[in-house]
């Protein structure tokens, strides 16, 4: 038990000073994603799923938002620069919102 | 009824069967037929043109039926007028035709006697000009010179080809030839076998009615021969008669000659046959029974005895009736059986010599109504009926007065059981049909459920009707009229729309399910957005610097929420189409900004990692 917690207190440590202030914002973003995923969900077992579309397009959503900004997390970490060579922290940036915009016309369109 | 027609379905299948063990043959040449062929022939006794060869036909035909020429004359002035010597088989037909009318004077010559002569005797004519020339010799009573070279002659030809055409006039030419064509005697079993067999009914000859005719004639005329047995006459007679319907003067005739010649000879066939409807009643209560040739004429040598056999009820195979002498009737054909029969279908089975024939008949008695109680009664059964009794054919004194409460029963008995049994109720040009069941008693019954049945009211005339097959009156009794009066709870039916237009249809949405409490909904919302405040406070914990937030990122924001909120706005009552419109311009000042906003930035990045 003490183990682990060593483990984790050091884990957090190397992840408080060694991650960079950007990923960390990103990290507070799909953190702030999943628990808005995991409450629709509570909802849906919770009261039920009418209206089903507005449900689906919400919690669809929720998990696209939560992939797409998992993707720029990738692109922006300098860790991952040798695989993503031709692409800037900006140009990743970019589109990371020009996705969201056709996700969230969609997800507009379906929610009803 | 179901179980009648299926009787009677049985009994015609029974029937086709015994027909075809029983030796007796299927019929006659009746008076229709004979009538029918008359107006045949008499088309083609001409008294104009030039065509001298097809009054023949007709003329033969009359004779055989023995039916005497008004006018002669006019036929024999046409035949005299118009011959002339073509061949030996056209001047046969001329020949015969005026020797047949007996007319006055001579159409032939000396040399043309002469001239057939020498040409059968010459041994080159074909076998049928040899048999026509010996017809015409023995017609016009010349002499035949030479039997037996042209007997001779016949024998060579029929070597060279022995076809049921040529078979057919050698043995005609054989039958004229006296001694000298007993070698013909040789050939028929050899011809009769060659006669084929049609379902074990029918004998015939390869080339239809006319071949079939001239070889029957040419067999039963040889004398000396006793070419068919009596069962292949049968079989033949049962083949001419199927040719009944035959429209050709030839075909008439030779369906004439060959009937006839069965006829009159040893095997003639046996037809047993009903005159008139096969039934009785107690009015008719003789069976007139026919037993003739197949051409409707008595036998040379009748068959004896003619008994009945049996009469067999078919409803339970029971004999009523055997072994039982003919009474001979009005003519030599004709035999009377007096029958005294319950009603019901009979099996009749009638011998005649050796042959025998059966038929089905019904037996038909009277229907008298015994009994008949008319009245109402409530349909809960409480009251007590009271009935009217009505004897037959009178009607009631007055109309019954009915409403919905009441059911109308009508008793009645019958002197015997009937098939059916109707009550009629009609006004106007409406009418209802009741079916009158027979309980366990023998007694029928209608009960009508008047509020069930009827659907208006009015003044109905009631009327029995009773039919049977076997019955000789049926009836059709008027009891009367019955007022209906089903009150005013009845609604009239308004009458269906044929046409026009159909109601229209509309469209059923899917109903709303129940959804929860606003309560409810409104504290999931607050706790889905409640998230976006850890968000905020995460962010500001890790301190996300706001400080490159300037002038210049100013345009990129705004366009970014004015795209969002153009999506709120999208959801809230824009529909695709304007959103998209919007979308365009909003979406590419944001483009641009942004790019201008993130080129900066990566500038500005480089420069510091240049500085560095």
């Amino acid at each position: 038990m003490a183990q682990i917690t060593t483990v984790l207190s050091k884990f957090y440590n190397e992840y408080k000073t060694r991650t960079p202030k950007r990923l960390k914002a990103i990290d507070a973003y799909l953190f702030y994603i999943l628990l808005t995923g995991i409450t629709q969900f509570i909802y849906c077992l919770l009261v039920g799923t009418f209206p089903f579309n507005s449900f689906l397009s919400g919690f669809i959503s929720s998990v696209s938002c939560f992939v797409l900004a998992v993707c720029l997390r990738l692109q922006v970490n300098p860790e991952n620069k040798t695989q993503f060579n031709g692409i800037s922290p900006e140009r990743g940036f970019a589109d990371f919102i020009f996705a969201h915009i056709v996700l969230h016309l969609v997800v507009m369109n379906f929610i009803g | 009824m179901k179980f009648s027609t299926f009787c009677v379905l049985v009994l015609c299948i029974i029937y086709a069967l015994l027909q075809t063990v029983h030796a007796s043959i299927g019929g006659y040449i009746s008076p229709t037929d004979r009538n029918k062929f008359i107006q045949i022939l008499k088309k083609s006794i001409k008294v104009e043109g030039d065509d001298i060869i097809s009054p023949y036909y007709g003329i033969k035909a009359f004779k055989l039926l023995n039916i005497p020429f008004d006018t002669k004359d006019p036929i024999c002035e046409n035949i005299k007028k118009n011959f002339k010597y073509q061949s030996i088989e056209s001047s046969f037909y001329t020949y015969s035709a005026y020797n047949l009318l007996a007319c006055h004077g001579k159409i032939h010559t000396p040399e043309a006697i002469k001239a057939i002569q020498s040409v059968i005797e010459s041994g080159k004519a074909s076998i049928s000009d040899i048999r026509y020339g010996l017809e015409i010799l023995t017609t016009l009573k010349e002499q035949i010179p030479n039997p037996s070279k042209i007997a001779q002659a016949l024998q060579a030809k029929l070597k060279e080809d022995d076809s049921l055409q040529n078979l057919g006039h050698a043995l005609h030419a054989a039958s004229l030839l006296g001694d000298s064509g007993k070698f013909a005697l040789d050939r028929v079993e050899d011809i009769v076998v060659q006669a084929d067999e049609v379902d074990g009914k029918l004998l015939q000859w390869e080339g239809g009615l006319t071949t079939t005719s001239l070889i029957i004639t040419g067999l039963l005329r040889l004398p000396g021969a006793t070419p068919l047995k009596s069962s292949q006459a049968d079989k033949f007679a049962n083949y001419l008669l199927t040719r009944k319907t035959v429209q050709t003067p030839k075909g008439v005739l030779a369906l004439l000659e060959a009937a006839a010649s069965l006829s009159l000879s040893t095997v003639s066939p046996v037809s047993i046959s009903i005159i008139g409807p096969p039934q009785i009643s107690a009015e008719k209560s003789e069976l007139k029974i026919q037993v003739c040739s197949i051409f409707g004429v008595p036998h040379r040598v009748p068959p004896t005895p003619i008994e009945l056999e049996s009469v067999t009820k078919l409803a339970d195979n029971s004999v009523v009736l055997s072994k039982q002498a003919l009474k001979q009737g009005g003519s030599s054909t004709e035999f009377v059986l007096p029958l005294k029969l319950d009603p019901g279908l009979y099996k009749v089975i009638i011998n005649a010599g050796p042959q025998s024939s059966d038929f089905v008949i019904r037996a038909l008695g009277s229907l008298t109504v015994k009994s008949l109680e008319i009245g109402l009664s409530d349909s809960d059964g409480g009251a007590a009926l009271k009935l009217t009794k009505l004897v037959y054919r009178n009607k009631l004194d007055k109309p019954l007065q009915a409403d919905a409460s009441q059911n109308l029963i009508i008793k009645f008995s019958l002197s015997r059981p009937v098939h059916q049994a109707f009550l009629r109720l009609h006004a106007a040009k409406r009418e209802i049909i009741f079916v009158a069941e027979q309980d366990s008693s023998k007694l029928y019954l209608v009960e009508v459920n008047l509020e069930k049945e009827l659907s208006e009211n009015g003044n109905f005339e009631m009327e029995l009707i009773l039919g049977d097959a076997l019955i000789t009156n049926p009836v059709r009794w008027n009891l009367g009229n019955i007022e209906i009066n089903l009150g005013s709870h009845l609604t009239k039916e308004s009458p269906k729309a044929l046409r026009g237009p159909k109601p229209d249809i509309e469209h059923l949405f899917r109903p709303a399910e129940k959804r929860p409490p606003e309560a409810v909904s409104l504290f999931f919302t607050g706790i889905t957005a409640a998230p976006f405040l850890i968000l905020l406070i995460l962010w500001a914990k890790i301190g996300v610097n706001f400080g490159n937030f300037t002038a210049l990122s100013l345009p990129f924001h705004v366009g970014f929420g004015a795209i969002l909120s153009l999506f709120t706005l999208f959801w809230l009552k824009l529909d695709m189409f304007v959103t998209c419109a919007w979308l365009v311009p909003i979406g590419g000042f944001t483009f641009f900004s942004g790019h201008k906003l993130l080129s900066h930035l990566a500038r500005s990045r480089k420069q510091e990692k240049a500085d560095k």
